[in-house]
């Protein structure tokens, strides 16, 4: 295997350089918006508008989007209420993605471990098509689902309120984390509950001591793709929260002032709203992909 | 140690019913093996004595107690999967103690069991790799690690060496073998492998279809079998069969289909006439007789020679201690040993002698 792929290196030598060039383009197309969002906090508005790209060529970077919203070195030690919006935003974002995650994985493991080990009837439906119908959910537009949410909350007093926004976003990353928990649970072999049966294991300690500690990578990998997703959410939370539970995707979405959009003031924000997800991606990817290509049982 | 008892044990999926009733008695130290096609239901029936399927109708003893509402950890059962079933986020080492844990038994004495069953199974330098890292033939070895440091009342197996290659079955049948009798505890051993279950069990199962078929010693089941299936299941290659009737009289003869006589040590009361089977095992001919075959294929090995030639229109097998130096097309005389010919009703299957 080691030596057919060095010879097929060394004979293809320009069919390597392609498939690099082809990765250095896809990789710039897929940085460059990063690299946008970042340098734009730091210009002012004509290097906006002008399209000034490179740092001390085109134009002198300046703190002047990091100073609107409090975080530039000059304001850090100031007392800033744009700043303290932009930490109540960010701390609505972080404990509704967290929370709606760790209930949503919660929940979700369970549910796909009993459909991956249980056969249910549920009037006509069976197994295969109680997952079908979960996943079905996120078939259904968002919009559709607007008003009768907004009544809801009205009623139970939802609204603007972070539960409200914990228990909307289980709602939708449900589905996903029980297709992913499935698939997980399938690949895990019964011979090894039933080894665990024989050797002295309940049906509930076979699953904690044997099965959940195999399907962890699983978990964690559904658990940062729930973040993510309820991480970047806007439209819920733009329509059911106003000042309260406000998440920073609505915060960044409303960086309008009365001369146009504050490019600046939005790119700080964008830039300190997307770090985290950023970070997760450098060092949790490998979590991710080992989670989510089954197999790890062997 | 304990003995275990099935008494018309039967398992339906529904309308469907797989097990039809089967009863055997497996007495304390005795080493059993199920034995049958696949899909023969020997596999569910081990389950249900480890408790993991549950008993339709019937019941599962063990040391006379009835245990078929018992969970399978309250069964003091070990059983050895097929793909072994390790755990794979533990070590050899938590692999062969998790039991012991689950049971509440002291540390040091998990670590100094670990340790002697790691030693009988020579297993002791990998107590701390994970199972991912080990060969098949260890893997193996470390499922049945699990299984002896329990000192459980049954050994259950589950096909377990079918996952390895032919050098190393070999090697692991002596070894569960002598495992057995050292330890000397009551153990049911599944396998669709009838060499398997001929050279390890004190006593043989045959199954089918979910009914047994024989149940006997291996040299029982080899020289009286009960049944064509049986006859045809045990000892390889597999019995000669030939249709035909049976002709007593003063030289009881046996004439198959093509009028081809065959010789007969006696024929069974009230056979004249009688459609039937006769068998011989291949290596019961001996060369220079009274029948006449014609040679398809010799094959030599060396120790013996396997000839294949027709009889009577069919397709028989000869195994021979002699070096032949016929060649395929001609004709080769032979003699069924008398003694060692069956004869089987054509329609029930069953022996008449």
């Amino acid at each position: 295997m080691a030596t057919q792929a060095r010879t097929l290196g060394a004979s293809h030598y320009p069919t390597r350089i392609i498939i690099y060039g082809l990765l250095i383009l896809w990789a710039f197309i897929c940085l460059f918006p990063i690299y946008w969002t970042f340098s734009t906090s730091f210009k002012n508005a004509v290097n906006v508008t002008q399209g000034h790209l490179i740092p001390w060529m085109d134009f002198v970077p300046d703190w002047k989007g990091w100073r609107s919203v409090g975080l530039s070195p000059d304001t850090i030690g100031q007392t800033s209420t744009a700043r303290e919006e932009f930490l109540k935003r960010f701390e609505n974002s972080v404990i509704a993605s967290l929370s709606a995650s760790a209930l949503a994985v919660i929940i979700g493991s369970s549910a796909a471990y009993g459909l991956s080990r249980f056969s249910y009837r549920f009037g006509p439906m069976r197994n295969k098509d109680i997952s079908f119908f979960f996943l079905a959910q996120l078939i259904l537009p968002p919009v559709v689902l607007a008003m009768p949410f907004l009544v809801l909350y009205k009623e139970l007093a939802l609204l603007d309120t972070r539960i409200g926004l914990i228990l909307l976003y289980t709602l939708m990353v449900l589905p996903i984390v029980i297709w992913i928990m499935r698939d997980q649970f399938d690949t895990i072999p019964l011979e090894l509950e039933q080894a665990a049966l024989v050797d002295g294991c309940s049906v509930w300690s076979a699953f904690l001591r044997i099965v959940l500690p195999i399907a962890l990578p699983g978990m964690v990998a559904a658990f940062i793709l729930s973040v993510i997703l309820c991480w970047n959410e806007y439209f819920f939370a733009a329509l059911l929260t106003s000042t309260n539970a406000k998440t920073l995707p609505v915060m960044v979405a409303s960086q309008t002032g009365s001369q146009g959009i504050n490019w600046w003031s939005m790119a700080a924000l964008s830039a300190a709203a997307i770090t985290p997800l950023i970070v997760i991606g450098i060092f949790l990817e490998r979590y991710i992909v080992k989670g989510l290509t089954a197999g790890s049982v062997k | 140690m304990a003995s275990v008892d099935l008494v018309d044990v039967r398992k339906a999926y529904g309308e469907h019913e797989v097990i039809h009733g089967v009863s055997i008695g497996i007495s304390d130290g005795q080493f059993v093996a199920l034995v049958g096609p696949s899909g023969c239901g020997k596999s569910t029936l081990l389950r249900m004595i480890a408790g993991l399927e549950p008993i339709t109708s019937g019941e599962v003893r063990i040391d006379s107690k009835v245990v078929n509402d018992l969970e399978p950890k309250d069964r003091d059962i070990a059983m050895v999967f097929q793909n072994y079933a390790l755990y794979p986020h533990k070590n050899v080492a938590d692999n062969m103690g998790f039991a012991l844990q689950m049971r509440r038994v002291p540390k040091r004495q998990i670590a100094e069991r670990v340790k002697r069953a790691a030693e009988i199974l020579d297993l002791v330098p990998y107590l701390n790799r994970y199972p991912r890292q080990l060969s098949g033939g260890q893997r193996q070895r470390v499922a049945m690690g699990r299984a002896i440091v329990r000192d459980p009342k049954v050994f259950l197996f589950d096909e377990p060496l079918s996952n390895l290659d032919a050098k190393l079955r070999v090697q692991m049948r002596a070894e569960i073998k002598e495992l057995h009798q050292r330890l000397k505890t009551t153990t049911v051993y599944v396998t669709h492998d009838q060499v398997e279950a001929m050279t390890m069990a004190d006593k043989i199962v045959v199954l089918h279809d979910g009914v047994v078929e024989q149940i006997g010693s291996p040299l029982e089941l080899y020289d009286r079998p009960a049944n064509l299936f049986v006859a045809g299941f045990i000892g390889s290659p597999a019995m000669n069969m030939i249709q035909g009737i049976i002709r007593p009289g003063a030289t009881p003869t046996f004439e198959a289909e093509d009028g081809t006589r065959l010789p007969l040590s006696s024929a069974p009361s009230n056979s004249d006439g009688r459609k039937a089977i006769y068998g011989f095992r291949p290596e019961h001919l001996t060369i220079g007789g009274p029948v006449r075959t014609e040679i398809t294929v010799i094959e030599p090995t060396g120790s013996e020679t396997q000839v294949v030639a027709r009889l009577a229109g069919q397709k028989i097998v000869g195994v021979f201690r002699e070096r032949i130096s016929a060649r395929p097309g001609e004709v080769l005389t032979v003699g069924p040993n008398l003694s060692s010919v069956h004869l089987f009703d054509a329609a029930s299957g069953q022996r008449l002698q």
